[in-house]
């Protein structure tokens, strides 16, 4: 499987450029995790490479191809995103929301057909939710209604996977019940991920390559192992010897 | 669908045609059930037939159809601006439209005399697009749903203020209705301006169903809507005009109906516990009418001959369902 989503020198920001000159590679069945101190980027690179905000140059491509040249309807059959915030999602069953993934699979007036719901089925089944699939979407707790949005996620058949720091709301349970789930996915399904995160030992955990962005630059990146290193870490966030020691090492 | 949605939405349809056939029989004038079944499949020209055709048909169409697109209205902007208390009175798009109309009908009394539906529906439509431009601005400045509804409600106090100096100065003779349409009401339709409201009103529902598919997957959010490739911009944009368009409709003919575009779109949710637009479209706008056609009635009856202004009952009937959404909200239901 070659890289499903690739950019070359991305230049991400809003107005100004916040990160620049990025070269990300991810293939299917792989994680990558963006980490770095808040301000540094990661949720505008995510959202740039999302295609929800407007690359200020560079390229992006998905699957081979120039995501330019994609239309937002066949981005939606290949990407699907997942954020820190969850929608307000009033009177909808987890269901209905899983189904909205299908949404670029429906005609014009979004009616289901037989497949689409199959589809919405599995996906409720893959990700563990049948328990609460058919309670509002309001009603559960923040974790289930995480992987509520996972399983959504799963429905629209991606092959990309964006995640905007999706545990950070979460406790340990839920955030290793999600991490757990989103690895076995994205092995099962050949799904590329790219994930932000701030909990560095969960990072560790469960991606295969990282990369640290700081003052709009890739300060490092490589195999997970390599990155996830004392002088790495330490650098990355501005943090001293007695003060990794203290909250990173046993004893 | 469900089978409480189903029989929900035949409800509203029998509802409906109650609410419709109660507005006939009902008035100071006393026709006979006999006359008006009469009147309505016959026709004939005697006086019972002459209200039936000319005064209480077209106000119960109207108050149907007016009311429908006054609760579709809110619907879109509670949708647009994700913010339950929404609606176009409140946001001041009434107001704004009140503006435009009362302009229009004061400059235009002295030389053309009367101003057809279609011109007023055109000013109004300009007034609540400006309304709904201020509103627009406000919201980029503005976080937080309370703000947003004060910086409405100023603007439709401004609104109101200058069309109450216009008409204070305007002629005693142009302002005959003048007066009565700037409190609200649905009496003086004549047929044709029936005719013209169901035109307008009818695409903006047609047009708003045919959104169904985009504005569900909205209710994830914008990033969400987006990532699943809606056309965010085209969609806000189809969302504001109509929303502008239907109640410029109501503000043309009946002048401003306070509460009814809020309160409506949630009685709608409650009852069909589901917040899917392909049901709560049609449902508020049959909801919206129902809601119109009995407080209308209630407006001309109750202390007949003396008419209530229609937001006076609107207001009584409607301001506490906003209450009690607001408190819902506070515990997180809605």
């Amino acid at each position: 499987m070659s890289e499903c989503i690739r950019t070359e020198n991305l230049c991400a920001g809003y107005d100004k450029p916040i990160v620049r000159d990025l070269c990300l590679n991810v293939r299917g069945g792989e994680i990558m995790t963006l980490i770095g101190p808040n301000g540094a980027g990661k949720s505008t690179v995510l959202k740039t490479i999302a295609g929800e905000l407007r690359k200020l140059g560079g390229t992006v491509s998905l699957c081979c191809r120039d995501a330019d040249d994609i239309s937002p309807r066949e981005r939606a059959k290949r990407l699907a995103l997942l954020l820190t915030e969850q929608p307000r999602a009033s009177l909808m069953t987890c269901r209905e929301v899983v189904e909205t993934g299908r949404y670029p699979y429906t005609g014009y007036f979004g009616v289901l057909s037989r497949e689409d719901k199959i589809a919405a089925d599995m996906a409720i089944k893959t990700v563990n939710i049948e328990d609460f699939a058919d309670s509002g979407f309001l009603e559960i707790s923040d974790g289930q209604r995480q992987r509520v949005m996972l399983a959504r996620a799963i429905c629209q058949e991606p092959k990309v996977l964006i995640l905007d720091e999706p545990t950070s709301y979460l406790d340990i349970h839920h955030k290793i019940v999600f991490l757990e789930t989103l690895r076995r996915l994205v092995d099962e399904k050949k799904i590329a991920a790219v994930i932000s995160m701030h909990e560095l030992e969960f990072a560790e955990r469960i991606s295969d390559y990282a990369v640290g962005i700081k003052d709009g630059k890739v300060q490092c990146s490589g195999k997970s192992a390599d990155v996830f290193t004392e002088d790495v870490i330490r650098k990355l966030f501005d943090l001293n010897e007695q003060l990794y020691a203290r909250y990173f090492k046993k004893n | 669908m469900n089978k409480r949605c189903v029989i929900m939405m035949a409800l509203l349809f029998v509802l409906t045609g109650a609410a419709f056939a109660v507005n006939l029989f009902a008035g100071s004038a006393d026709i006979s059930a006999d006359e008006i079944l009469r009147g309505v499949f016959n026709g004939g020209a005697d006086a019972a037939v002459n209200i039936l055709w000319k005064i209480r048909i077209p106000r119960a169409l109207a108050a149907l159809i007016l009311g429908g697109a006054l609760a579709l209205s809110g619907y879109l902007l509670q949708t647009f601006f994700h913010n339950p208390i929404a609606g176009p009175f409140v946001l001041g798009v009434s107001s704004g439209a009140k503006l435009t109309v009362a302009m229009v009908m004061i400059a235009a009394a002295g030389r053309f005399g009367q101003v057809t539906s279609g011109a007023m529906i055109g000013a109004a439509f300009i007034g609540s697009m400006l309304s709904l431009g201020f509103i627009l601005i406000i919201s980029q400045k503005v976080r937080g749903i309370s703000m947003l509804v004060v910086c409405g409600v100023m603007i439709g106090y401004i609104c109101s203020a200058v069309t109450d100096f216009m008409v204070t100065f305007a002629d005693e003779g142009d302002i005959v209705n003048l007066h009565s349409w700037s409190m609200g009401s649905f009496s003086g339709m004549s047929m044709d301006n029936v005719r013209a409201a169901a035109i307008a009103v009818f695409a903006g529902l047609i047009c708003t169903m045919l959104l169904s598919k985009p504005i569900g997957a909205y209710r994830l959010g914008e990033a969400y809507a987006k990532s699943l490739g809606v056309n965010i911009k085209l969609l806000r944009a189809a969302i504001i005009t109509l929303s502008g368009l239907l109640a410029a409709c109501v503000t043309a003919f009946a002048g401003p109906v306070s509460f009814v575009g809020i309160a409506v779109p949630h009685i709608a949710r409650v009852i069909f516990k589901t917040s899917k637009p392909a049901l709560l479209i049609p449902a508020c706008f049959l909801g919206g009418g129902i809601f119109c056609m009995i407080c209308d009635m209630i407006a001309r009856t109750v202390f007949s001959p003396t008419e209530l202004s229609i937001s006076t009952v609107t207001a009584i009937f409607g301001a506490p369902v906003v209450v009690a959404v607001m408190l819902a909200r506070r515990r997180g239901e809605m």
